[in-house]
């Protein structure tokens, strides 16, 4: 087991440093951040001077290295437009991101688990198209859209939320649930197939043969194994969420760290971007991990794999 | 939904005629609700030049700004469902915009898919090292978020409906990388692949025969569940402006530049484009759905 | 009839009382009457994110960007305010200008403090001035003998040849920062990167809470020098304009930054909210490498076809519901020596009558048409406009900071038959304007223009030390590119804002009533409704 868990850490190091060593070069190739900064009569002296001032005058590679061995004492650099340490405003934003992400996924459980379970016992009913349809719906409206028209409605015509900006619960509300109704669409099928799958399973037609009520086969004994994946995947989505969900942060004016990383990209603000990507990288890998151990402890095979 | 034949054994696939048999026996049963819009969209890309009645880049002569539907106050037949800020005419914008979406659709999940399954393939069958620096490097693009890979590249190479899918591309192959390397390592132990080794095939014609055949069942159905998603992408590209660039009428980048309309009721801008957004998600999805079912009963996971 | 005895002394004492309220007042230090204590929030939609460095006045940028922010906190000697250019007073009550242009003298309020209790010193002033890095950090420093502290309330700055430029590069905002004083102590205490997290200023509002890029509180500061109206002070980043707006529906912001074309009419009709059409950037056509024989704009006449088949009024009315204006010059007539031009005329007819003269009777092919990121409709509207007499041109829309990178790149960056759409907005002076779009070697303008006669031209005008002459030659020169059509203006856009029912105003230029911005300030002025 330690040498399973030994050789994840270690892979997971190594694509830590894929990581850092791509966005390194990407920001970089993107262009000049001082020159973007400047006005219209600046001089070539005084850009000069900032270049110098920010490091960006030496060799890439010096940069990169001076930037990992930074980093590996945790510091990250500082942001050219906030003149504040990366991490500093990082952990500012994380709170927020944090909770978009759960309220969100919160959301797309309560409606995709309800509404995957029943369509599955009721496979193939209206019950299971309307779920269906509900869930292509998730897919295929896009999130700016959603939230937009959530804004004129609770919050224009409606009065009830309020449009934009962190807060109490209200706040989250309309952002959460912008976000969270694409993936409701794959929970519920997660759930769905998973449901049928267990509902087939033997032990299942031995609780029925059993004379067992069809609730309590549901509730007791299909419901707990069908979601491990669900749940699973939950986890994954939700870390997707806390780091990309951009669109619905610039929407909702939401102070998270998708819009962080937005701005910073095209502020080529390098070290906000830098850092912001290796701490997202940090968090995935660091689920992914985590993730990978909790199912070798569960199922002894995966632990004897590669 | 047909009802899955007790022999699901195709015809051989040897002869040319035993294919066309498989294709059409495979085909049977599709959901015709997807094939019709697909086919009535793919027939208006098609032919929008003949359909559209106007030019979409061009403001129509003598036409309002905001001219709304023919069925409202101050709408008109000439601009059936209205005009947009431009005054250009929106049927002929969603006609064109048509060939947009279903080329950076069907091309932007084509490259996600050559690039995945190539890689899938390759780290399943080679393993060792190999297998192991493609998979790391599948890990770290999934760390990277896919917003910040698309805006550097559309920054570097500017924007262009290519480039868009060269980018959608790049961003969705690590989809296709991990299940297709999870189908060949189950493959690599088959009975079939394993006599094909030790009867002296060289690896490259095992894979062409044997395990690309099978791959290419999984990535379909990938495929056809990935097209949805890559279409909605491109409507967020356009909202955080490295999108197909203006004027070509893309439906993403129409329902992009009409976001402040929804503020002050001109719907029509928005809902049109999100309308045919949503049917040709809806083809798709169905059309995976049913190809899922359809091809291998143990991919209803995916 | 004779007067009840007791009422004199009451009458006496009645008058002594009088005469002492009367003396204690005059004596006692001027103090706001109670109804004018600083009450209400005022909140205002700013449309983009926020850059820390905005709020320290000492690394100003040098763009029309900061001074929305450090008006707030910060206050300098003179400054824009209302229709004056630079010379309003604000922490001097006085200040001259020596004859000869070689030194400038300036005497401090009574009793001016920032907001940590310090009082403004000369010294501070100093400070300020020698610590300054921003833009035209080089210009004051090259030109400034020394800075004598004269007594505890005045200071004189002596300058090594006559000076002209410096009020105008002192007082002007959105300029440099030159002249806007930051405590010594404190800057020297926490450090650059500090103060922009926590900076203290001498002006009406402090800086009570702030995240950065996301929200900045502020609250009246009772020891200005002006009455201060709002208690609270509030800006929030909020990027996407449908919000915006919604916001501004919902009372949720008061004043509500650049509302999108698209959107201004029906904004305009809402309840209780008043359009503020501020005037604000020159859009303007650049030829870049005309100067090459073998480019079709190198002949005058196709430049003037040019502005012949820019149908501005149609331009501004669809991009500004027609609050912007055709212009005219390319410089915006808020800055000095900038002089007046009539709207150039749209004639579609002689534009392709000029054109086959030119030896184009069938129009010819522009490669691309690349507009400033992101005004691509206008882009559009000028590739449809010049379509109608036969020129034929494709659109490039790029990322703004490709698109910068690509100007400072020069010529080899435009190959071909390239036009471009700038869009700019430069406060201070005319000079400025010249310097950074038109001149060789110009930071936007690179290699792309250089005429060797205009720059000629602007030498000599840097040199004078004639004010008199300068005016001469900076119209000669502004008259030079516009008869010669080495840029085509095309018209000044409005930088269309929102103000919301709270607001206590007459018409909208009591909240936007400096010329020389597109922001509310002075902010201590804007009055909120009682709830």
């Amino acid at each position: 087991m330690s040498q399973f868990i030994i050789r994840r850490v270690l892979y997971s190091v190594v694509t830590l440093f894929i990581l850092s060593g791509t966005i390194f070069l990407i920001v970089r190739l993107t262009g000049d951040p001082v020159a973007l900064m400047a006005e219209a009569t600046a001089r070539p002296e005084d850009l000069e001077r900032v270049r110098h001032l920010w490091g960006l005058d030496r060799s890439w590679a010096v940069q990169y290295v001076t930037f990992m061995q930074n980093a590996l004492r945790g510091e990250l650099g500082k942001s050219f437009n906030y003149r504040m340490p990366v991490s500093e405003l990082y952990f500012q934003r994380l709170p927020n991101s944090l909770t978009l992400g759960l309220a969100a996924t919160l959301i797309s459980l309560l409606i995709g688990i309800p509404a995957g379970i029943i369509s599955a016992v009721k496979v193939n009913s209206a019950w299971d198209n309307v779920a269906k349809g509900i869930a292509l719906l998730g897919l295929s409206i896009p999130g700016f859209w959603l939230g937009l028209v959530l804004i004129l409605v609770f919050s224009v015509w409606l009065r009830w939320l309020p449009t934009s900006g962190a807060g109490d619960w209200r706040h989250v509300v309309m952002p959460a649930l912008a976000l969270g109704w694409y993936f409701a669409a794959s929970m519920l099928r997660l759930t769905r197939s998973s449901m049928l799958e267990v509902l087939g399973s033997e032990y299942i037609k031995l609780a029925r043969l059993k004379g067992l009520p069809d609730f309590v086969v549901i509730a007791m004994h299909a419901f707990k194994n069908a979601l491990i994946p669900v749940f699973t995947l939950a986890g994954v989505n939700m870390v997707v969420m806390v780091n990309a969900a951009v669109i619905i942060e610039v929407i909702f004016a939401w102070p998270g760290i998708g819009r962080l990383l937005y701005e910073g990209i095209f502020q080529r603000d390098f070290p906000l971007v830098q850092g912001v990507v290796i701490m997202a990288g940090f968090m995935i890998v660091g689920i992914n991990l985590a993730v990978d151990i909790l199912y070798a402890f569960i199922d002894p095979r995966i632990r004897l794999s590669r | 939904m047909a009802t899955i034949p007790a022999d699901t054994r195709l015809p051989s696939r040897r002869t040319a005629s035993g294919r066309l048999r498989a294709v059409v026996k495979a085909a049977r049963g599709a959901p015709m609700t997807a094939v019709v819009i697909l086919g009535g969209l793919l027939l208006v890309a098609v032919l929008a030049d003949v359909l559209a009645p106007y030019d979409p880049t061009m403001p129509v002569k003598g036409a309002e700004m905001f001219a709304p539907p023919f069925w409202m106050d101050g709408g008109s037949l000439a601009t059936p469902l209205g005009t947009d800020f431009q005054g250009r005419d929106i049927l002929s914008r969603l006609l064109y915009g048509a060939r947009v979406s279903l080329i950076v659709g069907l091309m932007g999940t084509l490259v996600a898919g050559g690039i995945g399954t190539a890689l899938g393939i390759i780290s399943g069958y080679a393993g060792g090292w190999v297998d192991q620096v493609i998979m790391r490097v599948t890990d770290a693009w999934l760390a990277l978020p896919a917003i910040v890979f698309a805006i550097f590249l559309a920054a570097m190479v500017g924007p262009s409906m290519w480039n868009i899918i060269v980018i959608l591309g790049l961003v969705y192959w690590t989809r296709y990388a991990r299940v297709i390397r999870g189908e060949v390592l189950t493959l690599r132990e088959r009975d079939f692949v394993k006599l094909a080794e030790i009867a002296g095939a060289s690896r490259f014609r095992v894979i062409k025969k044997h395990i690309l055949p099978n791959v290419l069942n999984t990535a379909t159905v990938l495929a056809s569940l990935t097209v949805g998603v890559v279409i909605i992408a491109e409507a967020s590209l356009s909202f955080l402006g490295v999108g197909v660039p203006p004027p070509q009428p893309a439906w993403g980048l129409m329902l992009s530049e009409a976001r402040p309309t929804l503020m002050v009721g001109q719907w029509w801008l928005t809902v049109f484009p999100g309308a045919c957004i949503l049917l040709i998600v809806l083809a798709t999805q169905l059309f995976g759905d049913w190809l899922r079912v359809r091809l291998d009963p143990q991919l209803r996971n995916l | 009839m004779k007067r009840p005895r007791f009422e004199a002394p009451v009458f006496y004492l009645l008058a002594l009382a009088l005469a002492l309220l009367g003396a204690a007042a005059s004596l006692a230090p001027f103090s706001l009457p109670a109804d004018a204590a600083p009450a209400g929030k005022l909140t205002l939609a700013w449309h983009a994110g926020f850059a820390s460095r905005w709020l320290d006045p000492q690394e100003h940028d040098g763009t029309a960007t900061p001074d929305n922010f450090f008006t707030a906190i910060h206050d300098a000697l003179i400054k824009n305010q209302g229709t004056e250019l630079y010379n309003h007073l604000a922490l001097a009550e006085h200040f001259t200008i020596a004859p000869d242009a070689k030194s400038a003298t300036f005497t401090l309020r009574k009793g001016i403090k920032f907001h940590n209790g310090d009082p403004v010193t000369p010294q501070d002033v100093k400070f300020s001035y020698e610590n300054y890095r921003g833009a035209k950090a080089d210009v004051f420093k090259k030109r400034t003998e020394r800075i004598d502290i004269v007594d505890d309330r005045t200071i004189r700055f002596v300058f090594k040849e006559p000076f002209l430029d410096f009020g105008i590069l002192l007082g002007t905002a959105n300029v440099d920062g030159a002249g806007w004083v930051v405590p010594e102590k404190y800057y020297k205490q926490v450090g650059a990167d500090a103060f922009k997290q926590k900076p203290i200023g001498a002006g009406p509002f402090k800086l009570v809470r702030s995240e950065p890029g996301v929200r900045l509180e502020m609250e009246a500061f009772d020891g200005y020098y002006r009455p201060v109206n709002a208690k609270q002070l509030v800006m929030i980043a909020v990027p996407e304009a449908a919000t915006r707006v919604a916001m501004l529906e919902r009372g949720e912001a008061d004043i509500v930054y650049n509302v999108p074309g698209e959107l201004i009419s029906r904004v305009g009709k809402l309840p209780g909210v008043t359009l503020a059409p501020v005037l604000s950037g020159s859009f303007f056509i650049e030829f870049p490498g005309f100067q090459d024989p073998k480019n079709p704009f190198h002949d005058k006449r196709v430049r003037e076809a040019v502005s012949l088949a820019v149908d501005r009024r149609a331009m501004n009315q669809a991009e500004t519901a027609g609050m912007g204006k055709p212009t005219g010059n390319w410089i915006n007539d808020d800055v000095q020596y900038a002089i007046e031009w009539p709207e150039f005329p749209r004639d579609v007819e002689k534009a392709k009558q000029l054109l086959r003269e030119a030896g184009y009777p069938n129009g010819f092919n522009v490669d691309w048409v690349t507009p400033l990121p992101a005004f691509y409709s206008r882009g559009e509207r000028l590739v449809s406009q010049l379509r109608e007499v036969g020129i034929k041109a494709r659109l490039q829309t790029m990322e703004r900071g490709i698109f910068l990178q690509r100007l400072q790149g020069g010529l080899k960056e435009f190959p071909g038959t390239q036009i471009i759409l700038h869009g700019a907005r430069i406060g201070g002076s005319w000079s400025f304007w010249y310097e950074g779009h038109f001149k060789c070697g110009g930071f936007n303008s690179r290699d792309r223009i250089c005429v060797k006669d205009l720059d000629g031209k602007f030498d000599q005008y840097e040199r004078s030390i004639n004010p008199a002459e300068r005016k001469k030659l900076a119209e000669e020169i502004q008259r030079g590119i516009l008869e010669n059509y080495y840029l085509v203006p095309v018209f000044r856009h409005a930088f269309v804002n929102a103000i919301g029912p709270r607001i206590v105003l007459k018409k909208w230029q009591d909240i936007f009533p400096t010329i020389t911005t597109g922001y509310a300030y002075p902010w201590e002025d804007i009055k909120v409704k009682e709830q």
